[in-house]
């Protein structure tokens, strides 16, 4: 076995240690594996997932070895779930691999509990009544489930669990917490120790922009009765007061200063993403409240007392022009006040455990750290019931889809992979799987996408013919290049559902395989 | 575009016939932009440039300065110039293959000038950079140095960092240091 | 009533090839005839044989196509193994390209995979003319740029500037970082070509010399201050080789000891690595996704069987999912992929007499031209010793200079005249020697 730090050093970049802890203990349940599924867990198995099973009642036929790469010509007539849990188990031995022969439907149908064992159930190539059905299971059993379905040309991925928090969302772009706008007592001190007519044009150009930024702050403060620039005449003049203050044109640190001045302008306090967060009304704990929950109470406490406002102070500064010296200090001064609002955090916290009725130390140290840290960066993500967005879709959201042409084609593929299920339950096919009588299954098709339009409240609205066509041509094939695609992307969101790193989509992702204008659809 | 696959194969033979002896040197995108910083290079006289590898090769070449004015009047200093394929996307890679006692350069030839790093943009050009260097020969600075000796001397005691100059540019010791000549 | 097809490994494919579609490609012929050209006449090449390139075999080989080959100079590592499925423990140190081809092979049945373990420059311009479509799983701007040149450099024009349609190489390009990637279609004289875009790459971060050997702040910093400036200094002419654990070992020491004289928390053997090889963090679901959106547009390409993308796509799942399409244009005057000007001249013309009548040419208006041919210098105004080597060429026929080749292409340089104004240009020249014979229709030489 190679060392596994090596064998997934490249990924352990992405998530660190926790997250690749976080996927080794998670077990996977996954439903049907044709590619869809098969690929989903393929990149599952690779990434080092603690255990997979594969359920599937089907045996390999001469068609399943033109669209899966886990069965070959030795497979034909054996088990498809045996054979792919063969492959899978051959690309990572550190995975539990097993597999049951059975149909999904008839599992979900006969033993509901059999899904409580898992970390994630995988669910590929349902219909929409097995859909419903076990997305019922899943949230009772509180276990996370993510659908997956490829069809010709088009297919979806959906979440569903009831509430996803998540405290690393490690966010691209994400303005650096340096509170110039409101600086505390030892940045304001430490900022004033430096003089910024310093002589030495070496001193003069190595003073953090930081600390240029707080003193001429301060200074406007001083002449302006107390406030900061907030007109676009301020702001320009306030430039105009840093750009006066460089000696020589190569100064970096006051080109910096400049850059950065809407940081001084920018308003105090939380952002209104932060602000919803708060005002949830999990905030209001109880002795069943979730660990996350409970810090988000401590941290509306902070906000409103020690914090002033503020949450708590993240304590990291970006890399910019400075001596060495007033860099190490500066981020010193930094991480003490973010030390220090982490300890009246914490504090908190275990009073308000204490509070209601539980251990004041069940959570760690290390979690409220993290906490604080990304106090600024937490999300909440909930998701419907699929029975709930089926049978009530957020109206004006659909209609507004149907009418944008940007998402015409895939708002009409969400209706219509729907229709084809209802075609389905009818007609005991999919439109188009069998060759021959291609036109009668186009009309049939397109009555019955029109009276789901009406059950859904959208009279009058209809598809273009041309995707009616085209969904009936595609005839449910699940083609090996959308499988991959469909089941990337079901993967990525299960690693970020278990690592509960990053932040995992929302609402209904509608592939769009013919000119890749996929959209995520939001119908809640 | 099956058709015209189809039809590019059977006429294969064909066409291979004839056009044999194609040749096959690809000129990437860089090496055209190189061609015109070369052709358009415009030198003053205290500077020049040479093609090691001969006329075709650009992305190799040198340039010797030979700096007319300031500490270091006379010498004569030699950069290597190695250019990327991808240039001007990146910047040139540069490096002074003569031993110089000079707050910017180091002893190992490494050359701090903001062009050649963190402010190189895609517009700038071979002339730029070479005037760049010059500039540092009559105006080094000891704000940004390399050598941190040489940069306090200048900084403390600007006639003896002139002694300095002259000593190592003669062929001399400057402390431990030994600097061969360049004049 | 319908009927159940008889049973065919090709049984998900043939819906989408033998059926008539709405929303197909102009040139679209369903049929059991187009699955069979497919799997006969369609040669892909794929570029690279890491992340992307192992997804890339597989999905081609289950999409219908048979003949692939596969480019790569690369030997397995352990750290491909997170992503690169087709590689085993065992096969560590193994050339990728054979391993990738053979494991393919093994489980698709039918498919033939030619592996090429060398580099993209060993092969000659013939090997790229083999292929229909090129296919590239690369991480490196240089590699991209030198298989545009070359794709693009079959390309041809007629007289009214229209790119001729046979003689367009198509890519498809693939790459990812973390979780986030972007897959583009690339057909020459058609959609932009890599060098139009080239500024989507953005720049790699270097950090000035003089911050890492004065006022280091962080651990990068060490870092590179190890790794640029103190190897030299501890290593007369020996060249820092990132492949060696001994070189790592020691920059990482090195950074070590300048972090702590510092006071710089940070360092750490992993960032050494990441540092100084500039590794890029990949896992596999973002390959799988970049891979199979790319070798589902070769399949549109080649058998038209729905709309092609147009002609960029960016994937991000850093928050949420976000998939966005742009449609990027052609830079019209684009070195590599663009018309440039046609000139057609007499064999007997000599370089100087050439240079005199870009003067006067009215698309270019060019004075004191400087020619390139096929990375020849022709002539050079400037340096002066360059323009003394070259000076000999003046008085030699152009179409000797350009080894007979009856059309081909060249670079100028020089001063526009135009509108009174003057400013510096360098122009691609389609050259066409007239009353030369021997040059047919089919000629594939072209020039970038």
């Amino acid at each position: 076995m190679a060392e596994p730090k090596t064998k997934y050093d490249r990924q352990l970049r992405i998530w660190g240690e926790q997250g690749q802890a976080a996927l080794e203990k998670a077990s996977i349940c996954l439903l049907n594996c044709g590619p869809t599924g098969s690929e989903t867990l393929k990149n599952l198995v690779l990434g080092g997932v603690g255990s997979i099973t594969i359920v599937d009642g089907s045996k390999v036929e001469l068609g399943d070895l033109g669209n899966n790469f886990m069965v070959d010509e030795s497979s034909l007539g054996q088990s498809k779930a045996k054979c792919v849990c063969s492959f899978l188990q051959e690309l990572n031995d550190a995975v539990k691999a097993k597999f049951i022969e059975e149909h999904p439907e008839a599992l979900i149908d006969t033993n509901p509990s059999f899904f409580s064992q898992f970390t994630l159930v995988v669910a590929t190539q349902l219909v929409e009544e097995s859909m419903v059905k076990l997305d019922r299971i899943c949230r009772e059993a509180n276990v996370m489930l993510i659908f997956a379905r490829s069809y010709g040309l088009t297919g979806l991925v959906r979440i569903s669990v009831k509430e996803h928090a998540v405290i690393e969302s490690k966010p691209d772009h994400f303005l650096d917490d340096l509170r110039l706008n409101n600086p505390w007592p030892e940045l304001r001190g430490f900022a004033e120790a430096i003089d910024l007519n310093v002589q030495d044009p070496v001193a003069h150009k190595h003073i953090p922009y930081v600390v240029i930024l707080v003193k001429m702050a301060d200074e406007w403060i001083k002449s302006h009765g107390g406030s900061l620039p907030s007109t676009r005449e301020e702001k320009r003049e306030f430039k105009e007061l840093l750009k006066a203050r460089m000696v020589a044109m190569d100064e970096d640190n006051y080109k910096e200063a400049i850059d950065a001045s809407f940081k001084v302008f920018a308003p105090r306090g939380i952002s209104s993403d932060l602000q919803q967060i708060i005002i949830d009304s999990c905030a209001e704990v109880a002795s069943n409240s979730s660990d996350f929950w409970v810090m988000v109470a401590a941290l509306k406490e902070f906000i409103a007392n020690e914090g002033g406002g503020e949450a708590p102070l993240e304590g990291s500064i970006p890399d910019m022009t400075s001596s060495t010296e007033h860099y190490i200090n500066l981020q010193k001064i930094y991480q003490a006040k973010s030390e220090a609002d982490f300890l009246v955090i914490e504090k908190r916290v275990r009073n308000i455990l204490k509070k209601i009725g539980r251990d004041p130390n069940s959570i760690p140290k290390a979690t409220i750290k993290s906490f604080c840290k990304n106090a600024r960066k937490l999300k909440v993500c909930r998701y419907r019931l699929i029975e709930d967005e089926y049978n009530n879709p957020s109206l004006p959201e659909l209609q507004k889809y149907l009418t944008d042409e940007d998402y015409s084609i895939a708002v009409g593929f969400y209706i219509l992979l729907r229709a084809v299920d209802r075609y389905a339950a009818n007609f005991n096919s999919f439109p188009g799987q069998f060759d021959g009588g291609m036109d009668e299954d186009i009309s049939r098709l397109k009555t019955t996408a029109v009276s789901l339009l009406n059950d859904l409240g959208c009279n009058g609205l209809t598809l273009t013919e041309d995707l009616i066509n085209e969904m009936c041509r595609f005839g449910a094939a699940e083609l090996h290049t959308v499988a991959a695609f469909i089941g990337g992307i079901a993967s990525q969101e299960v690693i970020k559902l278990i690592t509960k790193q990053f932040v995992p989509m929302s609402g209904t992702y509608v592939f769009n395989g013919i000119d890749h204008k996929s959209q995520l659809l939001s119908l809640y | 575009m099956i058709r015209l696959f189809k039809v590019k194969e059977k006429q294969k033979e064909l066409a291979e016939n004839a056009n044999g002896g194609v040749p096959i040197k690809k000129q990437t995108a860089g090496e055209l932009r190189l061609h015109k910083d070369i052709s358009e290079l415009n030198l003053p006289k205290s500077c020049a440039i040479s093609f090691p590898n001969g006329k075709d090769d650009l992305m190799n070449f040198e340039v010797s300065i030979r700096p007319d004015e300031g500490y270091y009047l006379c010498g004569t200093f030699l950069f290597s110039f190695q250019v990327s394929p991808i240039y001007p996307h990146e910047a040139p890679k540069v490096k002074c293959k003569t031993k110089v006692y000079h707050p910017n350069i180091d002893l190992e030839g490494n050359v701090c000038l903001n062009i050649l790093r963190e402010d190189w943009k895609p517009v700038l050009n071979i002339n730029t950079i070479i005037y760049g260097l010059y500039h540092l020969f009559t105006e080094p600075n000891y704000e940004d140095p390399l050598n941190h000796d040489a940069a306090a001397v200048l900084r403390d005691n600007p006639k003896m960092f002139e002694s300095n100059v002259r000593r190592a540019m003669a062929g001399g010791y400057v402390g431990q240091t030994f600097f061969p000549r360049c004049i | 009533m319908a009927d159940a097809a008889p049973p065919s490994k090709s049984r998900d494919l043939d819906k989408l090839l033998l059926r008539p579609g709405n929303l197909v490609g102009p040139s679209f012929e369903p049929g059991v005839q187009l699955r069979d050209d497919l799997q006969e006449y369609a040669k892909v090449l794929v570029v690279g044989a890491g992340g992307l390139g192992c997804e890339l075999l597989k999905d081609l080989a289950l999409s219908g196509f048979k003949n692939l080959e596969v480019i790569d100079m690369d030997r397995i590592e352990v750290t491909n193994l997170n992503r690169q499925f087709l590689f085993r423990l065992e096969d560590v140190g193994k050339p990728k390209a054979e391993v990738a081809a053979k494991r393919v092979m093994e489980r698709v049945s039918g498919v033939n995979i030619v592996p090429h373990f060398c580099r993209i420059e060993d092969k000659d311009i013939e090997f790229y003319s083999d292929f229909n479509i090129i296919a590239l799983g690369l991480d490196s701007i240089e590699a991209r740029s030198y298989i545009n040149a070359v794709a693009c450099s079959f390309l041809e024009y007629d007289s009214d500037d229209n790119p001729r349609e046979e003689t367009m190489k198509p890519m498809v390009d693939g790459g990812t970082e973390g979780f986030k990637g972007h897959a583009r279609v690339i057909v020459p004289g058609v959609t932009p070509c890599f060098e139009c875009t080239i500024w989507l790459f953005p720049p790699q971060v270097k950090f000035p010399l003089c911050t890492l050997a004065e006022t280091p702040r962080n651990a990068a910093h060490c870092i590179e201050y190890a790794h640029l400036i103190k190897w030299d200094e501890g290593h007369s002419g020996k060249a820092f080789d990132p492949d060696n654990p001994d070189h790592m070992k020691w920059v990482y020491d090195e950074a070590v000891k300048r972090a702590e004289l510092f006071g710089i928390p940070g360092v750490t053997y992993s960032l050494t690595q990441g540092v100084v090889k500039n590794i890029i963090p990949a896992i596999a679901s973002t390959n799988a996704i970049i891979s199979a959106a790319c070798a589902l547009e070769t399949l549109k390409i080649a058998s038209g069987c729905s709309k092609t993308l147009s002609n960029y796509l960016t994937y991000n799942g850093v928050e949420g999912l976000h998939t966005k399409v742009t449609e990027f244009v052609k830079d019209k005057d684009c070195l590599v992929c663009g018309p440039g000007v046609l000139v057609e001249l007499d064999a007997t013309v000599t370089l100087q007499k050439f240079i005199d009548m870009l003067e006067e040419h009215p698309k270019l208006l060019m004075s004191k031209a400087s020619i390139t041919y096929r990375g020849k210098n022709l002539y050079m105004q400037a340096p002066p010793v360059l323009e003394e080597m070259t000076r000999s060429n003046l008085s030699l026929p152009l179409y000797d200079l350009m080894d007979k080749v009856p059309k081909d292409i060249l670079h100028a340089t020089g001063t526009i005249n135009k509108d009174n104004k003057k400013s510096s240009g360098l122009r691609k020249l389609r050259v066409n020697f007239k009353g030369i014979d021997g040059v047919t229709d089919m000629d594939m030489a072209g020039g970038a």
